[in-house]
């Protein structure tokens, strides 16, 4: 077994030992699904638009918890030391901890499945914009989860983690709201508008809602998480001086 | 086998340890002692890699820490002084991660595993969680993993802390055992813990090596040169004013005085017997000798004794600056 899939392994099995697992993924699961079922009957249209419209506000609450206690756990119990000096980089911890949480986090989006199921049954969704939605899911987690997993490595405290990590991923949020950018250009000219096209999610996560999968998104949601998991592998590097 | 040479660690303002410098043979077993706080973790930390020095160069079997570290690592394994255990997993599920993300697998890892179950004595907790046992089970889990791959090296930080005392003897046999074919560093801040485990011993205070030497040889370098305990039966004064007019004798402590008998400590140079000389001094004077004796230097008493000298000559430094 490869080295990253040791660790991977390891962190993967832990989200099971404890029930707080099973827990996060029917939570999320029954919001979700709760939310997309209020408004599904009143607006008469078979489309998962509404579920994946919330989903950058729901993840924001609930990858952090996720990510939150992937260093800190290890700061406080000891094993960071251990896993520190295991002869293998770094980098190969740090991908086998973020592979672990976004397998855990693709299982919790799996478990709503059965709402693309259902709208099929009762109409005729677009299915491309389905699967892309999907897609665009995966990669938003990617996004959040590698900025969470950088941030539990700046705390010692799991609490610290999760606020800076949710007000973080708040911030990717916002600057891709409307509102804000008009906002910030009124303070700053251009930059508000610079942050939403340079730095926010927003704009290739719309595309992606709308089916379009272009190569500029794509690049973004792997460029943005690559530089978090860099800078999480060089904050440990750091930390050794 | 571990070269260390003018290793400093500065934390901010702290000096952690300051040009430290040793030499670790093949199959030594090597005993860190010092207060707490002293350095001897911070010195063990920089020779697994965990963390880098400020100044100065780490070799393992000539390969520098700081340029290959990740073989240097398959050549150590440390139990650090929080053991590393992951509460929630079974002590074979552990044993497995811990020998898998050192590169073992299949047939090589399962004997590995065995092994080190039979010497750590974990058989009746193998399929346990980790969080359910007691102290000395825990402790004897975080050694299995440092032995697990086999190293040629063995680094404990504090392997026995917190244990009671029948788990710390069989910790210490444990590592007498290991010393003869691995070579190995603990440390620690009890000092029997040294006297029964291990020859050579390296004493750190305040991030410096204040002593480093077998324990026979640094018993005797604290003593400072040569002693001589005396009880005769006569006044105080007469013996405190007559023996330091003897030829050789450069300090006489009346250690009790009671019932006419005064007992006294005599400090002469290195090598020196002071015994013939006293012995025809009392006999001049017509006091009887009720004793005499060379008084022996314990281990704690040494250790004082580097620890006061080395706390004195850093207040004398300080008074220069």
């Amino acid at each position: 077994m490869s080295e990253v899939g040791v660790i991977f392994r390891r962190e993967f099995g832990s989200y099971f030992n404890s029930p707080i697992a099973y827990i996060f993924v029917i939570v999320y699961l029954l919001l979700n699904a709760g939310f997309f079922m209020s408004g599904f009957f009143l607006s008469g249209e078979a489309s998962l638009r509404p579920f994946f419209e919330n989903l950058p506000l729901f993840n924001i609450f609930f990858l952090p918890a996720v990510t939150m206690g992937l260093w800190a756990n290890d700061q406080q119990n000891g094993t960071f030391e251990l896993l520190m000096t295991l002869p293998m980089k770094s980098w190969k911890v740090v991908l086998g901890k973020y592979l672990a949480a976004l397998a855990f986090y693709i299982i919790a989006l799996a478990c709503t499945f059965m709402l693309p199921v259902m709208v099929m049954s009762l109409g005729n969704p677009d299915i491309g914009a389905m699967v892309s939605g999907y897609i665009g899911a995966v990669l938003l987690g990617a996004l959040y989860l590698a900025l969470g997993l950088f941030i539990s490595g700046l705390f010692k405290e799991q609490i610290a983690a999760f606020i800076v990590t949710s007000l973080v991923c708040l911030f990717f949020l916002l600057i891709g709201n409307d509102f804000v950018v008009a906002g910030i250009d009124g303070w700053i000219s251009g930059f508000g508008s610079f942050l939403r096209d340079n730095v926010g999610f927003t704009t290739h996560w719309n595309s992606l809602q709308r089916g379009v999968i272009d190569l500029g998104a794509i690049l973004y949601f792997i460029t943005v998480p690559v530089l978090f998991l860099v800078l999480n592998t060089l904050s440990l590097e750091r930390r050794r001086y | 086998m571990i070269q260390v040479r003018d290793v400093s660690k500065v934390y901010g303002p702290t000096r952690a340890l300051d040009r430290v410098s040793f030499d670790v043979g093949d199959r030594q077993i090597l005993g860190f002692l010092g207060p707490n706080g002293a350095g001897k973790s911070t010195a063990m930390k920089i020779i697994t890699s965990y963390i880098a020095p400020t100044e100065g160069t780490v070799t393992v079997d000539g390969i520098d820490v700081a340029k290959d570290p990740i073989t240097v690592r398959r050549k150590i394994g440390y139990l650090p002084e929080t053991n590393p255990l992951y509460g929630s997993m079974q002590v074979d599920e552990y044993l497995n991660f811990c020998g898998r993300a050192r590169g073992l697998a299949g047939a090589h890892l399962d004997s590995r595993i065995r092994w080190v179950v039979e010497k750590c004595g974990l058989e009746t907790v193998f399929k346990k969680e980790i969080g359910q046992l007691s102290k000395g089970f825990k402790q004897r889990v975080g050694l299995a993993q440092a032995l697990i791959h086999d190293p040629e090296i063995l680094i404990l930080d504090e392997p026995t802390s917190g244990l009671d005392p029948l788990q710390i003897i069989q910790i210490r046999r444990l590592i007498q055992e290991l010393a003869r074919e691995k070579t190995v560093i603990f440390s620690t801040h009890i000092l029997q813990e040294v006297s029964s485990t291990t020859d050579r011993v390296i004493i750190i205070n305040n991030g410096r090596i204040i002593a480093d030497g077998y324990l026979q040889e640094l018993q005797a370098e604290a003593q400072g040169g040569a002693q001589l305990e005396v009880a005769f039966i006569a006044g105080r004064a007469e013996v405190e004013n007559g023996l330091a007019t003897l030829d050789g004798v450069k300090e006489v402590r009346v250690l009790s005085d009671g019932d006419g008998v005064v007992t006294a400590r005599l400090v002469a140079e290195k090598g020196r017997d002071l015994r013939p000389e006293v012995g025809r001094f009392a006999a001049a004077r017509g006091w009887p000798v009720v004793e005499m004796g060379v008084p022996e230097v314990s281990l704690e008493d040494a250790f004082i004794e580097f620890i006061r000298r080395s706390n004195a000559e850093e207040t004398k430094e300080a008074q220069h600056v």
